[in-house]
């Protein structure tokens, strides 16, 4: 019974026992004889449950100690602490030493951990700056933006909130605290000697209220402005008025008109964006508004509480209120019947499409630091092959597993360490770069704004701790793994082996490393594969006009003119001495510019739709003159263009494109044809003297043509087009002529054609060039470690291998060999990843142009390779396993 | 250091372990058997649980090893060890009892009040 009772006191911990060990065990027996004179049922009753009482303290003494006498417990603990520290220094003074005998593999793997990290710290930059930085509103989260669509109505995405229905939300939905109305512009601003066009904000009070804003010098914006006031952003404060803070009172041509300054914002305050110069007081009154427009924003601040779905429940029913209260005119009627609300955060709203693109990256980069970080542990597995003796040894010797463990720990840290500071270096040069390289929040010319918050992306402290914790954990997954195996059980019997090469357990868990980093590296390259070829699509399509060889500009004439046919005269002198330019074929100008400010839109009906009845059809429409369809290369399909006296006069013909031909006058010539567009009051009917090619007005990735019709034009700062083979070269010389003719206008809006194509193709082209660097850098970095564990596998056969070439094994056989086992590998990998991006290419679908997600061929073709590109990364290891000298490598044993 | 302090109010072994060394240093097995007696045989403390009290009591400072009273009885095996309180263990000793009674003071006068209703 004394055995069973000392079992059982052994459950406490050493020290609990040499202290009271003997007292537990003498109380144990004396008890126990106590019981057995009481029977043999109390006495065995005694023993389970004393044993189980020893058993159970003791553990709970292992795991909170309640031995430990004071001076010894703060004893232990400061020796625990210096020997730990100690131990610590000593391992990575060792550390250091090690590596630095072994250049090429610190140099490898601080290199691959530099680039990943960096990659991801660079990222992480970005999304924080863009998505996670709280915008710079009080209660930011409960802002929202409204805007609205009709469903069944062919309009165009984002129809705004008409006055009147803003009124009404104002008036009667309790889930709104408050909502301000604003709508951007650009116009022609003129401080003293300075001129310039200048993107402004037209915004009612309320907008002020209800994102929370003050004023950094005077003040906002009330009920009883009128529209002669202005509120300066903060930028054009410092830059046009030298941060003068008496500017508030005095007055300046802002937008064309004198209007006096009576506040200046803080720099936080950047909004709808950063572009934003002045914000112009918007005095807007339910009674004057009259139904019928559909154009600014609505910001609203929900009030607490409130779900944006139960906001939309709410606002839904007005807009038919409105109407049935309000009327207006039919096409109008039709659309409010069908308004849908549209509330997003209003985050999501400024953010817009970029968000989707910008997880993608850090996704993408995700996986390249997991790729880096298995091929370093693939480096760290093999250096701690090499030294499993070594670490034998001085397991026999008396070290620890913690030691051991730390040991190899130190060497991963001062790695990572390495790779982290290389990384902030990297993130440090690329930010810049990849600020600059971004593409628009909003794609497509007018409309376009650069993405909010970017501009402020940068190294911070929460960036920087990110990149240390990204270190971190790369130097846990690549170094805490092999430190484990490689010191556990086990260790010691390699100690008894010789030096034979047996291949270890290690072999499955290393391949399976390689199969994930294969498979990584196909899903990144199915995706840039997907990409590239949507770019391909995108580029290939044809707009209807010409990309190449025209520029264009938009100015204003410095002064008023008297009637149409003198502006139109000044218009036609000024694109003469345009043409007159050496190099310059033709010269045009439309009031709005396909894929820059796209076109107005109309209801237009004709003799026999109004006879009909049916409902007229909503078509765009823009002003030309000059020679503009020549010089946009825009095809005439039959009929004329304008003439000049046309414009002069403003004579009512119209030419309209294919599809608006085929609209109106399905089956019929028609040129000689008549339309008028609804809202337009009076009964002028144009003619159609021409019919053209249809032409993209917003973006590229529309499927069909939009019906549109072209009126002659004057306007007083059209688009002009001009034709030169030097296109990209003609903005001085442009610039010249505007100093003589008008030299108080700022020239504006200065792009290539080819330029505003490119950037209607701007977030696809960012995101495919750099799934295409990721993906690049997954198949270098896969190929790499499917070519180490391939090599380390050859050198640690080369004695079988050498007795199979002594046994008369060809070169080829052995060869062959080895290339299968990596294809083998390579094959497992290809499949899973194949697999995975199966699931994952639907989150670039949205990117994606005349490509499914799911097309065989791109699958087929990354698939094929990575094999290939696999299997070269085999052949160097398996040229190697041929050439192995039997009588060498015999020897070796 | 706050993990060296003991806790108010003890557990009512820890308080029976106080008690029973208030009448003088004991060995393991004489301790035991006069936390049972002075209990009425409600605590009956295993050897496991009796000894994991004693250290913790000891860690607080509260208990500590000592000279027998008057010369130990010849036993046989080993040495036995006695226990005694320090000046700590007799002032937490004082201060539980005098919060025990104070307890049970009011649990009278309720108990009292109770009676008298009934």
């Amino acid at each position: 019974m004394r055995a069973l009772f000392a079992l059982a006191v052994r459950a406490f911990p050493r020290a609990f026992r040499e202290r009271f060990g003997a007292g537990m065990l003498d109380v144990m027996l004396a008890d126990y004889d106590l019981a057995r004179a009481r029977g043999r049922a109390r006495a065995c009753a005694f023993v389970v449950a004393t044993v189980l009482d020893a058993l159970v303290e003791g553990v709970w003494e292992r795991i909170a100690p309640a031995w430990m006498d004071p001076e010894a417990r703060a004893r232990a603990r400061r020796w625990q602490v210096k020997a730990m520290l100690e131990a610590w220094k000593r391992d990575f003074a060792f550390a250091v030493r090690s590596l630095s005998r072994a250049p090429g593999f610190t140099l490898v793997v601080v290199v691959t951990l530099a680039l990943a990290i960096g990659a991801n710290t660079a990222i992480f930059s970005v999304v924080k700056a863009v998505l996670l930085e709280p915008l710079p509103f009080p209660n930011a989260d409960r802002l929202v933006h409204i805007g609205g669509t009709a469903p069944g109505m062919d309009l165009r995405e984002g129809l705004g909130v008409p006055d009147e229905l803003y009124f009404e939300y104002g008036e009667s939905v309790p889930a709104l605290e408050d909502l301000g109305l604003y709508g951007t512009g650009s116009s022609t601003t003129r401080v003293e000697d300075q001129v310039e066009q200048l993107f402004f904000t037209r915004a009612t009070p309320s907008f002020f209220t209800t994102l929370g804003a003050r004023p950094l010098l005077g003040r906002l914006p009330t009920e009883e402005d009128d529209d002669r006031v202005v509120v300066l952003s903060h930028w054009l404060w410092q830059t046009w008025f030298g941060s003068d803070p008496g500017v508030v009172g005095r007055s300046y041509t802002f937008a064309r008109e004198t209007r006096t300054v009576i506040g200046v914002m803080g720099p936080e305050f950047r909004f709808p964006d950063e572009r934003v110069a002045f914000w112009i007081a918007w005095p807007l009154r339910a009674a004057q508004v009259t139904p019928g427009g559909f154009g600014p924003s609505v910001v609203a601040r929900m009030a607490p509480g409130t779900e944006i779905a139960g906001l939309v429940a709410q606002l839904q029913p007005l807009a038919r209120r409105v109407q049935e209260r309000l009327g207006g005119p039919a096409p109008y009627v039709r659309i409010m019947e069908r308004h849908r609300p549209i509330v997003e955060p209003l985050r999501e709203h400024l953010v817009g499409k970029v968000a989707r693109p910008l997880w993608i990256l850090m996704g993408a980069v995700g996986i390249i630091f997991l790729i880096a970080c298995m091929n370093v542990a693939n480096l760290f597995a093999v250096r701690a092959e090499s030294r499993r003796r070594d670490l034998a040894v001085r397991r026999a010797l008396g070290a620890g597993r913690g030691g051991l463990v730390r040991s190899q720990m130190a060497e991963a840290l001062l790695l990572a360490a390495g790779g982290g500071i290389g990384g902030a270096l990297i993130a440090w040069a690329g930010v810049p770069l990849l600020v600059h390289a971004a593409p628009d929040a909003v794609a497509g010319g007018f409309r376009s704004a650069p993405i909010p918050g970017l501009a402020a992306a940068g190294l911070d402290t929460t960036v920087l701790l990110f990149n240390a914790g990204a270190s971190l954990v790369a130097a846990c997954a690549f170094g805490l793994v092999p430190a484990l195996r490689s010191s556990g059980a086990g260790l010691l019997a390699s100690l008894r082996q010789s030096g034979r090469g047996v291949i270890g357990q290690s072999t499955l868990a290393r391949d399976a490393l390689v199969v994930v980093q294969i498979a990584s590296a196909v899903v990144l390259l199915v995706g840039s594969a997907l990409l590239v070829r949507s770019f391909w699509q995108l580029s290939r399509v044809d707009p209807g006009f010409d990309t190449e060889g025209i520029f264009t500009f938009q100015v204003a004439p410095d002064r008023e003119f008297a009637d149409r046919a003198s502006l139109s005269r000044f218009q036609y002198a000024f694109m003469d001495r345009l043409a007159a330019i050496p190099g310059v074929e033709s010269v045009g100008f439309i009031t709005l510019l396909p894929l820059d400010e796209g076109a107005d839109q109309s209801f237009v009906t004709t003799p026999r739709l109004e006879a009909s009845g049916a409902e007229a059809p909503l078509v765009r429409h823009a002003g030309a003159g000059g020679a503009y369809f020549q010089t946009m290369g825009i095809e005439l399909l039959s009929g004329r263009y304008f003439e000049r006296v046309e414009e002069e006069r403003g004579i009512p013909n119209v030419i309209i494109s294919k599809s608006a031909a085929e609209l109106l006058y399905p089956g019929e010539d028609p040129l000689g044809q008549q339309l008028r567009p609804v809202a337009a009051s009076g009964d002028t009917w144009y003619t159609v003297i021409g019919v053209v090619e249809d032409v993209l007005l917003d973006d590229l990735r529309r499927e069909s043509p939009e019906p549109m019709v072209y009126l002659p034009a004057v306007a007083g700062s059209p688009a002009y087009v001009v034709k030169s083979a030097r296109a990209d070269r003609l903005a001085p010389e442009v610039r010249a002529v505007i100093r003589e003719v008008i030299p108080e206008s700022p020239m504006y809006r200065v792009f290539t054609m080819e330029r505003l194509a490119a950037n209607a193709m701007a977030s696809l082209s960012f995101t495919m060039l750099m799934l295409i660097i990721a993906a690049t850098l997954a198949l270098v970095l896969g190929a790499v470690g499917l070519y180490g564990v391939l090599s380390y596998r050859v050198a640690r056969r080369a004695p079988e291998i050498g007795v199979r070439i002594a046994l008369g094994a060809e070169g080829r056989a052995v060869r062959r060999m080895v290339v299968m086992q990596g294809g083998r590998v390579a094959l497992v990998g290809v499949v899973v990843g194949v697999i995975a991006a199966l699931g994952l290419t639907r989150f670039i679908e949205t990117l994606l142009f005349g490509v499914q997600p799911l097309d065989a061929e791109t699958f087929a073709g990354t698939s094929i390779v990575m094999v290939a590109v696999a299997l070269l990364a085999s052949y160097i290891p398996a040229l190697r396993a041929s050439r192995v000298d039997p009588v060498v490598a015999l020897r070796a044993e | 250091m706050s993990d060296n302090q003991a806790p108010a109010p003890l557990s009512s072994l820890e308080y029976h372990v106080l008690l029973a060394l208030a009448s003088g240093p004991l060995y393991g097995y004489a301790l035991k058997e006069a936390i049972v007696e002075e209990s009425g045989g409600a605590l009956r403390p295993r050897a496991g649980s009796l000894y994991r009290v004693l250290a913790r009591l000891m860690g607080w400072g509260l208990v500590e090893e000592a000279a027998p009273a008057k010369p130990a009885e010849p036993h046989p095996g080993l040495e036995r060890k006695y226990y005694a309180l320090t000046r700590h263990g007799w002032d937490a000793l004082r201060q539980e009892a005098a919060r025990l009674r104070e307890a049970a003071v009011l649990a009278e006068r309720r108990l009292g009040l109770a009676a008298d209703k009934a």
